[in-house]
């Protein structure tokens, strides 16, 4: 009967258990405190079992050690003929663009050009803080990258965005500007969230405080699309054009920077795609039409996990996780990729 | 790479010189190798160099080898590696290590059942985990493997099936034992 009872509870960690197996489980575990000390002990040690093997792997590494024995057993052949014709066109192209570029160079004698960049990049799963040439506080988030100039020399202090970032701009007269693609949004001293990864082909604006101008280039002009005030929001699809303005609460929408994620009535696609950039995973959905639902969660300092397993009841949905892979799939399946 | 391709249908690309086959076979089976021989190592540096050369090995032995089962292969091959490597490697300094192991769980004045999560917060019972006796302990991680069933674990320890359950049981049974042997509060209430 103990046996039993173990092989439930492992049933369960690893999601295999079935209706039955649950609801015995369940009922099992209600019988006494000490079952229920039995199954939260367990599943304790099954956990610390699994994080054993939480280590980096690195199978290219390795491939690329296991390759070259295999290439030192064969015998040199002879580069084939078509391959070494691509090797022509190629520094043909290169010799063409190195050229060009220099001519164009020569031509456009921009100091801009000629100006040094910091550059600040956070991979997915990371996020950091830092201060500006001016004093301005930046939170940048996960899968983004900063980009301005080393003293902010130039009519406006400029710094380029593709990610998502909240900044607490130090009022100067010279104009702050952050541009990420077409849309520029321009302020003098205010806080702000920018969210405009490029791969999202979308860019939203949420003023903390302050006031804020965002503009896009037009036909090459720069032209104004809306001032925002506090609480007002203007998210940009910047593949049509089209654009939504609404107010919101912008300490919800930048509570990221403190590690906490609130989302109001959101996508679960746009929550995953924050998701990822927070966490560093990659979450998949294994049917598409799944993304849809939306969903209004809060999460304050979580672990992946737990943001999963409310994500998971909230959504009536079931998760996956293989690693750093998180598969979304209906209820009663798992989700998995082949890997190719 | 062949994803959709069998071990054993890739077995038979190998011995046609395929690259891509080695290739397909090693991003299938790497990650549960590199973690099965881990817990022989206890160091996952080591674990991926024997696992690189265990696929090398393979390359070399291709035309030779008469492999019916491919991943009872790979991990029966990959355990012999990895004692071998311990043999080597064994002086009566690992003994001291593990003894004083076992008097930090005495000192450690943290609950290890702490609701948490993260390995920093598991650092409790995983040093336990390292003083349970051998066979327990391995069964314990190896079914923590993906893509690591009850069937294989009996095959590669050489026990029954049978056997694996009743030796899981009893690792949880007695780590619950141990970790709750030296605290006078009880976890989690």
């Amino acid at each position: 009967m103990e046996d039993k009872s173990y092989q439930l509870i492992i049933d369960y960690f690893e999601k295999t258990i079935s209706d039955d197996g649950l609801t015995q489980l369940q009922e099992w575990i209600e019988v006494s405190p000490d079952n229920l000390a039995q199954f939260s002990e367990t599943i304790q040690i099954l956990e610390a079992s699994k994080s054993y093997f939480k280590q980096a792997e690195h199978p290219e590494k390795m491939w690329a050690k296991i390759n070259a024995h295999i290439s030192q057993q064969e015998s040199p052949k002879r580069v084939p003929v078509q391959k070494r014709r691509w090797l022509a066109y190629a520094a043909a192209c290169f010799l063409v663009c190195t050229s060009g570029w220099l001519i164009y160079k020569s031509l456009n004698n921009k100091p801009a050009l000629t100006a040094e960049y910091e550059v600040i990049s956070n991979a997915d799963g990371k996020h950091t803080k830092f201060l500006l040439p001016d004093s301005s506080t930046v939170y940048l988030g996960g899968g983004s990258k900063l980009k301005y100039t080393k003293n902010f020399t130039g009519k406006t202090r400029a710094v380029y965005l593709d990610g998502e970032a909240f900044f607490d701009v130090v009022h100067q007269a010279k104009p702050f500007t952050v541009k990420s693609g077409q849309i520029t949004t321009v302020v003098l001293g205010t806080s702000f969230n920018v969210k405009a990864y490029a791969a999202e082909n979308k860019v939203a604006v949420t003023v903390k405080t302050g006031k804020v101008g965002v503009m896009a280039d037009v036909h090459g002009e720069p032209q104004v699309v809306k001032y925002l005030l506090p609480n007002e929001q203007i998210s940009i699809n910047t593949v049509s054009g089209l654009y939504t303005f609404n107010t919101t609460d912008a300490r919800a929408v930048n509570s990221w920077i403190n590690n906490d994620f609130i989302f109001y009535d959101t996508s679960l696609k746009e929550i995953a795609a924050s998701m990822e950039h927070y966490y560093g995973v990659q979450i998949e959905f294994t049917e598409p039409d799944l993304g849809k639902v939306r969903l209004t969660a809060k999460f304050k300092n979580v672990s992946l996990k737990q943001a999963m397993e409310n994500l998971s009841a909230l959504s009536g949905l079931a998760y996956t996780q293989k690693g750093a892979h998180v598969f979304i799939s209906n209820n009663n399946q798992k989700g998995g990729k082949i890997m190719k | 790479m062949y994803p959709a391709l069998t071990d054993e249908a890739l077995m038979s690309l190998l011995k046609q010189n395929d690259h891509l086959a080695l290739e397909t076979l090693f991003s299938r089976h790497y990650k549960s190798l590199c973690q099965f021989c881990t817990v022989y190592t206890r160091d996952y540096t080591v674990a991926e160099e024997i696992i690189a050369n265990l696929f090398m090995k393979l390359w070399d032995n291709r035309h030779d080898a008469l492999i019916l089962n491919v991943k009872s292969y790979l991990f029966a091959s990959a355990k012999n590696l990895s004692l071998n490597h311990i043999q080597k490697k064994k002086a009566p300094v690992d003994f001291m290590e593990d003894l004083e192991m076992g008097q930090d769980v005495i000192h450690d004045r943290d609950t290890p059942f702490k609701i948490l999560s993260g390995r920093e917060s598991y650092n409790g019972i995983l040093t336990v985990i390292d003083t349970l006796p051998a066979s327990q302990r391995q069964v314990l991680l190896m079914s923590r493997i993906d893509n690591l069933d009850k069937q294989e674990i009996s095959r590669i320890l050489g026990i029954s099936v049978r056997t694996v359950e009743t030796t899981l049981y009893q690792s949880i049974k007695k780590l619950r034992l141990l970790l709750k042997g030296h605290h006078n509060s009880a976890f989690g209430s």
